[in-house]
């Protein structure tokens, strides 16, 4: 390899990767919002034991509007209809959780098609309320991420201009009202996220699956360099 | 006992006289370079795609009401290792295409289009039009808001015939009639979402399978090209060749796990790229959202597209493009093979290759003014490299004919 | 040593290849194993007092038909049912041994001939004054027990394993009747 070849070769696979790299992992000329997250709120967010506290701060202030199917949260007005229950045992799936050592029943997944048929009364009232049905928060800590999330509880009005979203907590009259947010999205964050067990082991997973093509990688090599040396090439 | 079961099949189908022919007889040039490998990495990564897609399909439902959380809900949360499956799927297409792209450059610069290999570089792009067509009805099926939208754009890039200069309301009509047909309607709805489906599922993957049977015979057929630009022959320079095994297989095998390990640390580690956030948003035929443009292998098209004012133009620009890579094999005629030897086409090529990258980027920024000044350049810069082909050839014709024609 | 070298890069390789071929198979396989709500369906609860007497209570059972009976106290004594005693279940029993004085029981309601659903005839019939379960398909005949009267089933009806607790009949444990007979 002289000179100019290696000019080539360092030329070529450069440009590649810094192509792949500004495309794929990190580009520096494309929009991007910030959306700031107070530290002590980062802290609540990220630790999953403030889920279950969320989930009841979720039902009490959320579900009159929101619904989170895919943690069997219902509209409020709908969960509380006679037919309801009959409706998740008959057309939804379980959804369990381990207690004590047990699998529970916590709820239970409803499609989105039956839901609405069973709802399309309280929907249509709420979007002649809102403008618009209230979305399904299910996906939302994916779709939007906990900065957002944060500062739009907190005050949708600023960061949506124009949003039928009343802003709930009020931070002026309730010391606990940040705290609260955050652990509402530390609820969603665990409706989206695997539990810190199950990651861990899929963190683990893709360790070895990486190490494992790397050592092939290396003795396929050496095999095909002794074998070609012993063919005399 | 292995050296019993393996006669028997053999007595039956001669497959080792087949093992002898195809991979110790048949001799390859050692100088292969790095990129020669692109090509086997892009079947590898088929294989990825179709063994996911076939988990993926047990439980995905190609309908309105329910593709959604088919994907987030069952897939995701509640098969076992469906996450695993849905990330092998999104990054493998990403990586095919990337693969892809990467091999036809790889393709244009040695001058692997030039004959023997007419037919080689033509069937590659068929199947790299057929393989864009199967990453754009494949994006559809998670119903996300970008799949829809990104969706609803595509199927009215064909409406911009209505803004031609001459016989508008002929051109309008046909622009209106594909993009209502490619719907099955004026809206995306089950219709269409049932029919991308089956398009994607079924009818494509084995219009692939077979256009890529043929490329492959025709590889074989016409032999691997060489980096020097001259084939080589057996019989006069026996030494720079090298058995196809182990010298070539072993050799990609070893990349291909090299490979693998990079596929699978964005799989497991990076996928914010390829499950983009604003697709996990459910669509709402009713908002768009803020930032909407195609995925990031058919930006440089669309930046092409949206930097001509004309709508028009933009859409017989970037076709024009589409065209004339097919017609590469005829716009390059001149008797020198491989950018190696001839360094007005290299210079050209990486006129071609840096402008599309950065169309490309472009293409991931906002549509501004500048944005689109800086996006007709590299559009011209595009064209030129095209253009120079012909005028190349025909200068590289006269040297030949003054060396007395030899290369 | 050349050889011992080159050996060892062969098992190494062969090794790492057999690996790496059950680490693919083994997710591909994890996604068809039963979901963890599917395993809700081995366990039925019912409430003894929420079945009428002399009736059934039709539900199901890792997805077969499951009729709950609830018998009066002295059906069998009332009835004289021509049981076919050749006919056992799977503990070469008949199913009254092992029922007939439990004040509520399950039974699998799927016809042991072809597996039609068999109907509740508390009424009885001209054919039968008692009451019975009648299959419609081709007339199997079966005692409230399940025990066969006529007809073509080979076997008495079967029986889950079930156990009472409280005022609760718990189909899918152990208890009175240990496992599937």
């Amino acid at each position: 390899m002289n000179v100019w070849s290696a000019v080539k070769t360092v030329m070529f696979t450069g440009a590649t990767l810094l192509f792949f790299f500004v495309i794929w992992i990190y580009n520096p000329f494309s929009p991007h919002e910030e959306y700031e997250l107070p530290e002590e709120a980062e802290q609540i967010i990220n630790d999953p034991k403030f889920a279950a506290e969320g989930r009841e701060l979720f039902k009490q202030n959320c579900a009159s509007c929101h619904s989170l199917r895919y943690d069997g949260i219902y509209l409020a007005s709908v969960a509380a209809k006679p037919e309801w229950s009959k409706v998740e045992k008959t057309q939804g799936k379980p959804i369990l959780e381990e207690k004590d050592g047990k699998l529970v029943v916590r709820g239970y997944f409803v499609p989105r098609d039956v839901y609405e048929a069973v709802a399309v009364q309280d929907l249509e009232s709420l979007k002649a309320t809102f403008g618009k049905v209230p979305p399904d928060l299910s996906t939302y800590y994916l779709a939007r991420g906990p900065g957002y999330l944060y500062q739009f509880i907190l005050d949708p009005g600023r960061v949506l201009p124009g949003t039928s979203m009343p802003k709930l907590f009020m931070p002026e009259y309730d010391k606990e009202a940040t705290r609260k947010v955050a652990k509402i999205v530390a609820y969603m964050r665990s409706v989206s996220e695997p539990p810190p067990g199950e990651k861990a082991k899929r963190t683990l997973m893709g360790m070895v699956t990486i190490g494992y093509f790397l050592v092939m990688g290396v003795l396929i090599w050496i095999y095909r360099k002794r074998l070609l040396s012993k063919m005399g090439y | 006992m292995l050296r019993r079961i393996v006669d028997w099949i053999d007595e039956r189908t001669h497959a080792r006289d087949l093992y002898r022919e195809q991979m110790i007889d048949y001799k390859v040039p050692k100088n292969l370079t790095f990129p020669y490998v692109f090509g086997v990495l892009a079947l590898i990564t088929f294989v990825i795609q179709i063994v996911s897609g076939i988990i993926l399909i047990m439980y995905y439902k190609p309908v309105m009401a329910h593709a959604f959380d088919s994907v987030n809900y069952t897939i995701m949360k509640e098969i076992s290792f469906g996450w695993l499956f849905r990330h092998i799927h999104a990054a493998g297409a990403n990586f095919f295409l990337a693969i892809v792209y990467l091999h036809m450059f790889t393709g244009i610069y040695y001058n692997a289009y030039k004959k023997p290999r007419e037919l080689v570089w033509m069937v590659g792009w068929v199947i790299y039009f057929t393989l864009l067509t199967t990453a754009l009805t494949g994006y559809l099926l998670p119903w996300g808001q970008l799949s829809y939208w990104g969706t609803v754009v595509t199927t009215e890039i064909p409406a911009s015939l209505a803004d031609a200069p001459i016989l508008k309301s002929i051109f309008a009509a046909i622009g209106e009639t594909i993009s209502i047909w490619m719907k099955g309607g004026y809206k995306l709805e089950d219709l269409a979402l049932g029919r991308f489906f089956g398009l994607h599922v079924l009818l494509l993957p084995l219009v692939l399978l077979a256009l890529v049977s043929v490329h492959l015979f025709l590889v074989r057929a016409a032999g691997i090209s060489n980096p020097e630009g001259y084939e080589i022959d057996k019989k006069n320079e026996p030494e720079k060749l090298a058995p196809f095994h182990p010298y070539v297989t072993l050799k990609e095998g070893a990349v291909a796990m090299g490979y693998l390990a990079l596929f699978f640390f964005f799989v497991f580690f990076n996928m914010s790229h390829f499950l983009p956030a604003d697709n996990f948003e459910p669509a709402d035929p009713l908002k768009t959202p803020p930032h909407i443009a195609p995925e990031w292998y058919l930006l440089g098209f669309y930046e092409v597209f949206r930097s001509i004012p004309s709508k028009f133009w933009g859409f017989v620009a970037f076709n024009l493009i589409l065209i004339l890579l097919l017609l590469l094999p005829f716009l390059d005629f001149s008797p020198f093979k491989s950018a190696r030897r001839r360094p007005l086409f290299f210079i050209m090529f990486l006129v071609f290759l840096f402008s599309s990258m950065i169309l490309t980027i472009l293409g991931t920024m906002a549509p501004t003014p500048t944005n689109a000044q800086l996006g007709m350049f590299f559009t011209f810069l595009v064209f030129l490299f095209f253009l120079s082909l012909p005028v190349i050839s025909f200068l590289e014709w006269g040297w030949y004919k003054a060396r007395g024609g030899r290369s | 040593m050349e050889a011992s070298r080159r050996d060892f890069i062969n098992i190494a390789l062969g090794g790492m290849g057999a690996l790496g071929a059950l680490g693919a198979i083994y997710p591909i396989l994890k996604t068809l194993a039963p979901s963890a709500a599917s395993t809700t369906e081995a366990k039925v609860e019912i409430d003894i007092d929420s079945v009428p007497e002399l009736n059934v209570r039709v539900t199901s059972w890792k997805g077969k038909p499951l009729f709950v009976l609830k018998l009066p106290p002295d059906l069998s004594q009332r009835y004289d049912y021509k049981v076919r005693k050749d006919l056992k279940n799977s503990a070469g029993k008949l199913n009254q041994e092992l029922l007939g004085d439990k004040p509520v029981f399950a039974l699998i309601g799927v016809c042991t001939h072809l597996g039609c659903i068999p109907l509740w005839k508390p009424e009885g019939s001209d054919a039968v004054k008692a009451p019975y379960l009648h299959c419609p398909c081709h007339g199997g005949l079966y005692t409230p027990w399940g025990d066969n009267i006529g007809g073509p089933p080979p076997r008495p009806l079967f029986v889950p394993p079930q156990k009472i607790e409280g005022n609760k009949l718990i189909v899918g444990e152990p208890g009175f009747v240990e496992q599937l007979v």
